[in-house]
C-alpha cells in the first residue's frame, strides 16, 4: 500500500493528461460520435436513423468477402516478409562488415519518400511493356510480366512494394535488439564450439523475441488497415483484384455514403482487434516463456 | 506584345464610346480592381485557354485570381463533398454537372443564377443538368463532348473500311484491322475511368430501344440485367477482348492520346475532350482524326451520347459574388469564348445558343460530331438523366473490359451497386 | 584471419551490390527522369537523358506563383510543431504509463492503442474543429496530427523507459526533488536516443502526410508539399519529368533530417522498445 502511494506520488497522473486530452478530444471523441452516424443514412443535410441497415448493407457488398481475403493476405504476407527479411538484414548489418552504415542508410531511404511518390514510381517501374523490370526480364530471356495488370499478380506486386518501403523500421528495431544482446553469451558459445548458425539459432533468435514481437504487431496492424499504397498503385483494381477493406470504405466515403462507410470502419476495427489482441497476448506469453 | 495590342484596341474601342456599360465603370477604371477571386479546379481545367481568359479578365475587369488545384477523380469528389459539408467552398468552383452535382445538393451551397442575363444564353439540355427544383446553379465551363469512338482515318482508307453504323459492322472492321496486323482497339486500363466510356457512351442506343429507361431506372423498376438494350451495352465488352493493345491494363489516358495521334491504334472509346489534346500534341494529325458514335444495332438510327460540360458554380456565401458574376458574364462574351477555343480547342459543339465554333476547331469536332447534332441524333449520357450512378462503375467496366466477368455478371453487379447508391440517396428502392 | 578478412570483403561487396540494385536504382530512376524532356520521360527508362533539362526543377519551383515555397513553409511549420508537441507529451505519458503500470494506466494505454487500429473519423473531426473555431488553422491541424501519432510515440517512449533503471529517480526523490524536477533533470536527458528516433519517424510521417491536410487544412494558402504532386498528376494529364522533379524536391527536407539523425536512430530502439 505504502509503496503504491509513493509511486503515484512520484509518477504524477498529470504527466499523462496532455497526451490523453489531445488524443481523446481530437481522435476518440470524433470516433465515438461516428458510431452513432454508422446507424444512419447520413448525407450533407440530414442523418436519418436506420438501425443496423448499414451493417447489413456493408456485409452484402459484392466485393466485401474478397476484400477481407485481400486484407488478410496483405497483412500476413507483408508482416511475415518483413519479419524474416529484416532479421537477416539486421544480422548482416550487425556483423563486422565495413559498409554497414551505407547499407543501413540505403535501406532507410524508401521510408523518407511519401507513399504516393513511391506508388507512382513503382507503377512506372512495373509498366507491362516499357517498365524497367520488364525490360530487364526480357533482356535475360524471360517473357514480360504484367505486374499490376494481372489480377492474380497485382496484389503481390503491391505487397512487394510495401515490403520495399516499410522494411527499414523492422530492420532498425531488430538491429537494436541484436545489439543489446550480451556479448558474453556468444563468447561462451564459441568456447563450447557452437557454429555461427547454431549461435544464430539458439542465442540471437530467442533473445530478439521482444523486438520481433513488436515488429509482428506493428506491421500486422499496419497491413490490416493498409490503404495509401494500394490506392496510389492500383486504386483497388484491376477490377476488384486488390480491393482491401480500407479502400472499399474509402470509396464509399468518397461517394458520400458517410453512414455506410462509418459502419465499415467499425467492422474493420472489430476485425483488427479480433486479430491483434489475441496475437499480442500469445506473443507476450511466448516471450515470457523464453526468458 | 499581345498586351499592347489589347491595350491599343481597347483604347480605340473606348474612344468610339461603344463600350458596354456592364464591363466598364464610367470613368474607365477597372471595376473589380483589388478583388481576389478564389477559384477551385483540377489541373485539367486550369489550362492555357482558361488562363488566357482569366488574364484578359484581370486586364479588363481588374479582379485577380487565386487558383487552388483540386486532385480530380475520386479524391476530387471526396474533397468537394467534404468541403461542402464543412461549408468551406471557394468563391468559384469548377465541377461536374449532372448526377455528381445533384449529389452535392447544390441549392444549399451555390448561388442561384436563374435570373442572370447570361443564363438566357445556355441551351435547355445544359440547364437541365445544373438545375435543382427548376433553379439554375451552374454555368458551362466549356463545350459539350461525347463518349464516342475516336478513330484513325488513314487505317480506314488503307483497308477501304466504312464508318460502322452497327455494332456487328464495328466488330468485323476490328477483325479486318487485326488481320491486317493493326491494333484495332486501344484500351487505357491504367486510367480506369476510361473503361467506362463504352458502357456510358452506349446510352443513345439504350434509349433508342427503350425511351423510358432512364426514368424507370431512377424509379427502380428498370434494371441493366433485365432491360434488353441496357444488357447489350455490357455484352459489348466481351466482343473486344481480343482486339486490345499489349499494355491495355497499364496504359494511361496519356498513352492512349499519344498512340492514337500517331496512328498506333485504330479505335479508342473515349470522351472527345481528348481531341484538342491530341491536336495540341500532334498538330499534323488534325486531318487524320475522326469521331463516330458508339454503334448500336439499328443502322438507320446511329446516334451520339453527349456529355454536358463541367460548370462554374459560385459560392452563395461568398463575399465576392458580384465580381464572380461579372467574371462569368465576361466568360460568355463571344470574343472571350473564341479566345478560349482558339487557345485550347473545343471538345464538341457549344451549349451556348447561337454560338458557332470558330474555324480553328478540328474537323473531328466541327464536322463529324456536328453532323449528329444537326440531325438531332444525340442523347445525354445516363448520368445527366438520373442521380443514380454506381460507386464502383469503373471497377466493373474494367473487369468486363479485361474479360474477367461476362456481360450478364457485370450488369448484375452494377445493378447491386446502383441499389446501394439509391438507398443512400433515399430513393426508396427495394 | 586472412580467410575471414576475405569473407568479409566478399560480404561487403555483395551487400553493397544488392543494396544498390534494390534500393538505389528506383531513386536513380526518379533522378534521371526528372532531367528529361516530357516525351523522353514518358519512355520510363533509366537511360541518361539525351539532353539535360535542369529547367524542370526551376519550372517546378516557380509553378503557380512559387506555390512550392508556400507548401514548404506550411509543411515545415506543421512538422515542426507536431514533432515538438509529440516529444513532450509522448515522453511524459510514456514515462508515467511505464512506471506506474497499474490498472488505470493499463486501461489508458489500451484506449490509446486503439488509435493504432482505426483510421480517424473525418467529418466528425471537421465538425469538432469548426465548433472549436480552429478549422483551417495550423493549430487545429497540429492537434489532429499529434492525436493521430500519439499512440505510436507513447509506445516508443514507454518501451525505452523499461530500459532505464528506477534507482536514479528514487535517489533523486530522497534528495527532495518533486516529480516534475525528477522528470526534467533525471529522466529527460536519458531519453535522448529515443527522442532522435521519435523525431525522425514522426517528422517523416507528418511531412509526407497527404490526406489529413487535404481534409483539415484546405485552401490555396494552406497547400502542403504532398499536394503539389497533383500539379503534375491530373486525371487527364501527367508529366513524369515534372512529377519526379517535384518528388525529389519534396523529399530533400526529410533527407537532410535523416542525415542529421541517422546515427542515433538505432540507439533509441533498444530491446523490446516497441511493445504493444
Amino acid at each position: 500500500m505504502k509503496s503504491k502511494s509513493k509511486k503515484s506520488n512520484l509518477y504524477s497522473f498529470w504527466f499523462v493528461v496532455p497526451s490523453l486530452a489531445i488524443f481523446c478530444i481530437f481522435f476518440l471523441y470524433p470516433i465515438v460520435t461516428s458510431l452513432y452516424y454508422s446507424m444512419t443514412v447520413w448525407n450533407f443535410d440530414s442523418a436519418t436513423f436506420c438501425g443496423l441497415d448499414n451493417y447489413k448493407m456493408f456485409f452484402s457488398e459484392n466485393s466485401l468477402s474478397s476484400s477481407i481475403v485481400h486484407t488478410l493476405i496483405y497483412a500476413f504476407l507483408t508482416s511475415g516478409l518483413k519479419v524474416v527479411i529484416a532479421f537477416f538484414i539486421a544480422i548482416f548489418l550487425t556483423s563486422k562488415i565495413r559498409t554497414k552504415g551505407f547499407i543501413r542508410s540505403c535501406v532507410f531511404f524508401p521510408n523518407l519518400v511519401s507513399t504516393m511518390a513511391v506508388g507512382l514510381t513503382f507503377c512506372a517501374l512495373m509498366h507491362p511493356t516499357k517498365g524497367l523490370f520488364n525490360v530487364v526480364l526480357q533482356a535475360i530471356g524471360f517473357s514480360p510480366i504484367n505486374f499490376l495488370g494481372d489480377i492474380n499478380l497485382a496484389l503481390y506486386s503491391v505487397i512487394a512494394t510495401d515490403v520495399w518501403k516499410g522494411l527499414s523500421i523492422s530492420v532498425v528495431i531488430y538491429i537494436a535488439g541484436v545489439q543489446s544482446i550480451d556479448k558474453t553469451y556468444y563468447e561462451a558459445a564459441s568456447i563450447d564450439g557452437a557454429s555461427a548458425w547454431q549461435q544464430l539459432k539458439s542465442i540471437t533468435l530467442p533473445l530478439v523475441a521482444p523486438s520481433q514481437n513488436s515488429i509482428i504487431i506493428l506491421s500486422l496492424i499496419g497491413g490490416l488497415r493498409t490503404f495509401d499504397l494500394i490506392w496510389a498503385m492500383t486504386g483497388g483494381g484491376p477490377g476488384f483484384a486488390t480491393d482491401v477493406m480500407a479502400s472499399v470504405i474509402y470509396k464509399e466515403y468518397a461517394y458520400g455514403f458517410y453512414g455506410l462507410s462509418t459502419a465499415g470502419n467499425v467492422i474493420m476495427l472489430v476485425l483488427i482487434s479480433c486479430i491483434a489482441f489475441p496475437l499480442q497476448h500469445f506473443l507476450m506469453k511466448r516471450e515470457e516463456a523464453i526468458q | 506584345m499581345k498586351k499592347s495590342v489589347v491595350a491599343v484596341s481597347l483604347a480605340a474601342v473606348m474612344a468610339l464610346g461603344s463600350v458596354p456599360a456592364t464591363v466598364f465603370a464610367e470613368d474607365g477604371a477597372k471595376p473589380y480592381e483589388g478583388v481576389t477571386l478564389n477559384m477551385w479546379m483540377s489541373v485539367s481545367e486550369y489550362q492555357d485557354g482558361t488562363k488566357a481568359v482569366m488574364e484578359k479578365a484581370t486586364e479588363e475587369l481588374g479582379m485577380e485570381f487565386q487558383v487552388e488545384i483540386n486532385p480530380g477523380g475520386t479524391e476530387g469528389d471526396n474533397i468537394i463533398k467534404t468541403r461542402c459539408a464543412s461549408g468551406d467552398l471557394p468563391d468559384i468552383t469548377n465541377y461536374n454537372s449532372g448526377s455528381l452535382l445533384t449529389a452535392l445538393n447544390p441549392k444549399e451551397h451555390f448561388l442561384d443564377i436563374t435570373d442572370e442575363e447570361m443564363t438566357q444564353k445556355f441551351d435547355d439540355t445544359f440547364l437541365s443538368c445544373v438545375s435543382q427544383d427548376d433553379r439554375v446553379y451552374g454555368a458551362p465551363f466549356t463545350t459539350t463532348q461525347a463518349g464516342a469512338v475516336v478513330y484513325w482515318k488513314p487505317d480506314y482508307e488503307e483497308l477501304g473500311l466504312e464508318v460502322p453504323k452497327t455494332w456487328d459492322e464495328f466488330v468485323s472492321n476490328c477483325q479486318a484491322l487485326k488481320d491486317a496486323g493493326k491494333t484495332p482497339v486501344y484500351l487505357s486500363g491504367g486510367d480506369t475511368w476510361t473503361t467506362q466510356v463504352l458502357f456510358l457512351g452506349d446510352n443513345y442506343n439504350v434509349l433508342a430501344k427503350n425511351p423510358s429507361f432512364a426514368d424507370d431506372f431512377t424509379a427502380g423498376t428498370a434494371k441493366f440485367a433485365t432491360d434488353e438494350g441496357a444488357l447489350a451495352s455490357w455484352d459489348k465488352y466481351a466482343d473486344l477482348v481480343d482486339f486490345y493493345n499489349a499494355d491495355s491494363t497499364a496504359a494511361k489516358y496519356e498513352d492512349g492520346l499519344e498512340a492514337m495521334a500517331t496512328g498506333q491504334a485504330t479505335h479508342w472509346f473515349i470522351l472527345t475532350q481528348v481531341v484538342p489534346l491530341m491536336i495540341a500534341a500532334h498538330p499534323e494529325a488534325e486531318e487524320n482524326i475522326g469521331v463516330f458514335a458508339v454503334p448500336g444495332d439499328d443502322a438507320e438510327n446511329a446516334g451520339l451520347t453527349v456529355w454536358e460540360p463541367n460548370a462554374w458554380y459560385i459560392n452563395k456565401d461568398s463575399a465576392n459574388t458580384e465580381a464572380a458574376l461579372a467574371f462569368l458574364d465576361f466568360w460568355y462574351q463571344e470574343e472571350n469564348m473564341d479566345l478560349y477555343i482558339n487557345t485550347y480547342g473545343a471538345n464538341g459543339p457549344s451549349c451556348i445558343k447561337g454560338y458557332t465554333l470558330p474555324d480553328s476547331v478540328a474537323p473531328a469536332i466541327r464536322e463529324d460530331m456536328q453532323a449528329y447534332f444537326d440531325e438531332g441524333k444525340t442523347a445525354p449520357a445516363l448520368e445527366f438523366l438520373t442521380p443514380v450512378k454506381g460507386s464502383t462503375c469503373e471497377q466493373i467496366t474494367t473487369s468486363a473490359a479485361l474479360g474477367q466477368i461476362d456481360g450478364a455478371t457485370a450488369a448484375q453487379m452494377y445493378d447491386d451497386d446502383c441499389k446501394k447508391s439509391a438507398v443512400q440517396q433515399g430513393l426508396g428502392w427495394e | 584471419m586472412k580467410r575471414e578478412k576475405r569473407r568479409l570483403l566478399i560480404a561487403d561487396i555483395l551487400g553493397v551490390l544488392v543494396t544498390v540494385i534494390i534500393f538505389i536504382i528506383p531513386f536513380y530512376f526518379m533522378f534521371v527522369n526528372s532531367l528529361k524532356s516530357q516525351q523522353e520521360a514518358n519512355l520510363l527508362n533509366i537511360a541518361w537523358p539525351s539532353e539535360l533539362h535542369f529547367e524542370n526543377y526551376s519550372a517546378v519551383f516557380s509553378y503557380a506563383n512559387y506555390q512550392l515555397l508556400t507548401a514548404y513553409k506550411n509543411s515545415i511549420i506543421l512538422t515542426l510543431f507536431t514533432v515538438i508537441g509529440l516529444i513532450f507529451t509522448g515522453a511524459m505519458a510514456g514515462y508515467v504509463i511505464q512506471r506506474r503500470n497499474d490498472r488505470v494506466m493499463k486501461t489508458i494505454s489500451w484506449v490509446i492503442m486503439l488509435g493504432l487500429m482505426i483510421p480517424a473519423a473525418i467529418l466528425p473531426t471537421i465538425n469538432l474543429l469548426q465548433k472549436l473555431h480552429i478549422y483551417k488553422t495550423m493549430f487545429g491541424m497540429v492537434m489532429v496530427e499529434i492525436a493521430l501519432q500519439t499512440p505510436f510515440t507513447i509506445m516508443l517512449f514507454r518501451g525505452y523507459m523499461a530500459s532505464i533503471p528506477t534507482e536514479l529517480e528514487e535517489a533523486a526523490r530522497i534528495d527532495g526533488c518533486n516529480p516534475w524536477q525528477v522528470f526534467i533533470q533525471i529522466i529527460n536527458p536519458l531519453l535522448k536516443p529515443i527522442r532522435a528516433t521519435v523525431i525522425i519517424l514522426t517528422a517523416v510521417t507528418t511531412f509526407n502526410d497527404f490526406t489529413n491536410p487535404l481534409y483539415f487544412l484546405p485552401g490555396a494558402d494552406n497547400t502542403t508539399v504532398q499536394l503539389t504532386l497533383y500539379n503534375y498528376k491530373g486525371q487527364f494529364s501527367s508529366s513524369y519529368n515534372m512529377l519526379f522533379a517535384d518528388i525529389i524536391l519534396i523529399t530533400i527536407p526529410m533527407l537532410i533530417l535523416f542525415i542529421f539523425f541517422n546515427k542515433r536512430i538505432v540507439d533509441g530502439m533498444v530491446a523490446g522498445s516497441v511493445k504493444g
